[in-house]
């Protein structure tokens, strides 16, 4: 057997142990190929509005390398440290440091091969499906076909050689030369806990506090100033917060013994002291690539969402067709032409907007019956008003600070009388730039010259819904593009632009989320061995089931928990200070997506803690 | 207090192989027994059967007119935390914990007041000698501390019947000396009935009586007399009787 056979039959023979790892490996392989089949698609490269897309899919091809590579370092080393004894027991054989680095570096190149061919197949396989879905995310005109993706092939398999080759590199660096006394003691040993300081304590409070306070609290563009301090005081903080803030806890509860011998309390306690050390770094980083996952697919919807929205205020009905040109009429009949043809039925009605002076600017003003036709014509409740009642509708949209409070302003008429407004009604009847007034038919006579007069026609569809697209389509062609409005067809144009963005965004943050997800698979399996050494030893002397599902259920609940709580909590605040920077409420959107990840998580949670019951069980 | 009924034990398997065959046995009150045989007799899994570990397939095994094997699996876990104490040959120290906690493990799996668990542990460790190491962790103490500290564990619930599997099995031999008079001492005083499986006879010597079984089989049986030497000698004859090597015994101390 010579050196080489023995490396190669290391890995081959112990196939379970590397299991872990290698399919880590796998998994991020699997990614990048699958991202770079569909960045590299023959459909997507070529003409000029797309050049801008490929130029963001390779930046973000670039994102997720960068960070295959730190995810990669981070699997090789838990796992590396998970065989310590073994390393001790090779050592005293009497193999040498650089021997012990040879091999580790033979193994990782081995399996850093296996896992870039296995993650090219395995990402063929799943290529279509991964074009379908970029295929209906991103709108595009072209079926994204399936095609055999040579250079995806290439890039996928150069870039991860490369990345397996400095990863193995680096790793028998950082093996440095332990004492053999340590190795083989290695698992018995606990790695230390962090020291718990009382002034580093408050300082995690403190620098969490602050950058709460101060991301929730800016408003607009100050959102924009304060992001880079907040994140970096929020990370400082996050990182304080596990290694000090939580050894602070249960030291804490471990010196109460009244809470610590309580029970199945000891196993549970004594193990994440053991741990602490551990535990902390891998909360810290699944805390932290959670909370990026959640901000960034958070973001990506919210702003969705205030880009559409805006339109969906602004007009309520199908079509609208808004003017103060002389082709009014011309335009209006092509309108009515293109519906006929493409056979939408439509209720419709028209006025003209006027504008007029209150309280030293431009206010819109709408007569009772106007407004009521165009309530009617979208299903919203009509406003009766006596001779001398006014009411405000507010403004809907977005908010940037233009839109005034006309609750306390007043109309004078010609006639000299001074109108108060009594109450202030949320609709979409007509659209709006701003908050305006509506008052009965015989003060509307009664108002001064408008300052601005525009034409206003609104169709809503009754039937044929499923052909507006394509009267759209006609009407945009024919029309001017500023004067014609079509709901649908907005939507559907910021959506085709937004697309790429969305789909890459979407992309990254799963990325994130399933690795943030692995870490804590990783971080349970490295102690699954021990584990079942201990509760082997415990159920001998009598631990029933119920307690040993119990101390598991705790234990994984807070290794799962914990950091996607505080994720949770970091996403949250982010996401209102994205609120904020648009004066746009994105409540739902953020409860949404925060709640999504939460219940993937629970499910998560679920599967894992029944294997890992199973397992435990299994030996005892 | 103790009676092993006709109890047999076959492993299944591709080839099923027959460990126990009829076995009887029948321990009193407060004695102090041995089983003793060479490798591949079926001691341990005798042991095992009676710390309801493993279960006989013919046969049954009552502890205080009551058989464990009957019961479900909460109530069988209550009770070997109440009713029995183990000690192994590995110890079987948990090394997350330190060596008090260790030792009242069992009484806080069962919800005892942490008083009266601190005024057991620290009894108990008084007794065996091991009051300064209470707050080592279990990667720092010697082999015989970690066996002293696996007794006291064993006995602070004050179980009815104490198993040893192997106790001495990884101890020297001053400290395999301490572990059994200890144990032979809590024998007296206690008045606990113990059972131990074990290759030395040396520590088989401690016992009032101990049974020799070969092949799954019961062999033989001998008392103690008042000579713990003779007795000593009369276990050496026996095993050498039982077909062992000569080189299988531990080196004569007598």
């Amino acid at each position: 057997m010579t050196f080489r056979q023995f490396a190669f039959n290391n890995v081959i023979r112990n196939k379970r142990l590397y299991a872990a790892y290698f399919l880590s490996s796998l998994f991020t392989v699997m990614v990048f190929f699958t991202f770079s089949i569909f960045a590299n698609h023959p459909a997507l490269s070529g003409d000029a509005m797309n050049s801008t897309v490929s130029k963001g899919m390779n930046a973000a091809a670039g994102i997720i390398y960068v960070f295959s590579f730190f995810f990669v370092l981070y699997s090789m080393s838990s796992f590396l440290q998970s065989r310590k004894r073994e390393f001790g027991l090779l050592m005293i054989q009497g193999m040498s440091i650089k021997q012990i680095r040879l091999m580790v570096f033979l193994e990782n190149m081995l399996i850093g091969l296996f896992a870039t061919l296995g993650g090219i197949l395995l990402g063929l396989v799943f290529a279509k499906g991964i074009l379908l879905l970029a295929e209906n995310v991103l709108i595009i005109e072209r079926t994204l076909s399936f095609y055999f993706p040579v250079k995806a092939i290439l890039v996928t398999f150069i870039a991860f050689i490369i990345l397996f080759f400095f990863i193995s590199l680096f790793v028998t660096y950082v093996l440095r030369s332990k004492k053999l006394i340590e190795l083989i003691k290695g698992n018995k040993m606990s790695k230390g806990e962090p020291k718990a300081n009382l002034f580093l304590t408050i300082l995690a409070v403190l620098l969490l506090g602050a950058g709460y306070t101060t991301a929730l609290l800016a408003k607009g563009v100050m959102v924009v100033a304060a992001m880079v301090p907040v994140i970096i005081v929020v990370c400082i903080g996050t990182y304080l917060l596990f290694t000090q803030l939580s050894v602070f806890i249960i030291r804490r509860l471990k010196k109460n013994e009244r809470v610590f011998w309580f029970k199945t309390n000891m196993l549970l306690f004594s193990d994440l002291a053991f741990r602490m050390k551990d535990n902390a770094r891998t909360f810290f980083m699944v805390a932290m690539v959670s909370t990026v996952a959640f901000s960034a697919i958070g973001t990506l919807f919210g702003f969705q969402t205030v880009l559409t929205s805006s339109i969906k205020n602004q007009n309520a009905t199908t079509f609208s067709y808004i003017t103060s040109e002389d082709q009014e009429e011309k335009n209006v009949a092509t309108i009515n032409r293109i519906l006929t043809e493409e056979n939408i039925e439509t209720e419709s009605a028209h006025t003209v907007l006027q504008r007029f002076e209150v309280g030293g600017s431009s206010t819109q003003i709408a007569s009772q019956s106007d407004f009521n036709r165009f309530a009617s014509l979208i299903g919203e409740e009509p406003v009766t008003l006596k001779e001398g009642q006014v009411v405000v509708v507010e403004y809907q949209g977005t908010n940037f600070g233009q839109s005034k409070d006309l609750m306390n302003e007043t109309i004078t008429l010609t006639s000299g009388t001074v109108l108060k407004p009594k109450e202030a009604i949320h609709t979409k009847a007509l659209p709006a730039i701003d908050s305006y007034f509506v008052v009965s038919d015989e003060d509307f006579k009664k108002l001064p010259e408008p300052t601005l007069k525009e034409s206003y026609y609104a169709w809503q569809a009754t039937d044929g819904e499923e052909r507006v697209m394509a009267a759209s389509e006609k009407m945009y062609k024919e029309l001017p593009r500023y004067e014609i409005t079509s709901v649908e067809y907005e939507i559907y144009e910021i959506m085709k632009g937004y697309g790429p963005i969305l789909f890459v965004g979407l992309f990254i943050g799963i990325v994130f989320f399933v690795s943030a997800g692995s870490f804590l698979y990783f971080r349970l399996y490295m102690d699954l061995d021990e584990d079942k050494q201990k509760f082997k030893s415990i159920s001998k002397m009598g631990l029933t089931e119920k307690e040993l599902k119990k101390v598991l259920n705790r234990q994984t609940m807070i290794l799962f928990f914990a950091p996607i709580l505080v994720a949770l909590i970091h996403g949250a605040v982010a996401l209102t200070a994205l609120s904020n920077l648009f004066y746009f409420n994105l409540f739902k959107e953020s409860v949404a997506v925060l709640s999504v990840f939460l219940a993937i998580q629970v499910v998560y949670f679920f599967i894992v803690r029944f294997f890992y019951t199973k397992q435990i069980q299994a030996v005892i | 207090m103790l009676k092993v009924k006709q109890v047999s034990k076959i492993y299944e398997g591709k080839i099923a192989y027959r460990a126990l065959t009829d076995i009887n046995l029948t321990i009193n009150e407060g004695e102090f027994v041995g089983i003793m045989g060479p490798s591949g007799s079926g001691k341990t899994t005798l042991l095992n059967m009676i710390a309801t570990i493993d279960e006989p397939t013919t046969g049954e095994i009552l502890i205080n007119e009551r058989n464990p094997h009957v019961l479900k699996k909460e109530e069988l876990a209550q009770f070997r935390r109440r009713e029995l104490g183990f000690v192994f040959q590995d110890f079987n120290l948990l090394h997350t914990l330190t060596v008090e906690e260790n030792m009242v493990l069992p009484l806080t799996l069962d919800g005892k007041k942490v008083k009266e668990m601190k005024e057991k542990a620290y009894q108990i460790a008084e007794k065996l000698g091991i009051t300064g190491i209470m707050n080592k962790r279990t990667y720092e103490i010697s082999g015989g501390q970690a066996q002293r500290a696996a007794v006291a564990r064993a006995m602070i619930h004050t179980p009815k019947l104490l198993l040893a599997d192997e106790p001495t099995g990884n101890l020297d031999s001053k400290s395999s000396k301490d572990v059994m008079e200890l144990l032979e001492s809590i024998n007296k005083t206690e008045k606990t009935t113990m059972m131990l499986v074990t290759h030395d006879a040396q520590a088989a010597s401690y016992c009032n009586r101990v049974i020799f079984i070969r092949d799954g089989k019961f062999y033989s049986e001998i008392h103690r007399g008042d000579n713990r030497q003779a007795f000593f000698q009369k276990i050496i004859d026996t095993l050498s009787l039982l077909g062992g090597d000569a080189h299988d015994l531990s080196s004569v101390r007598v």
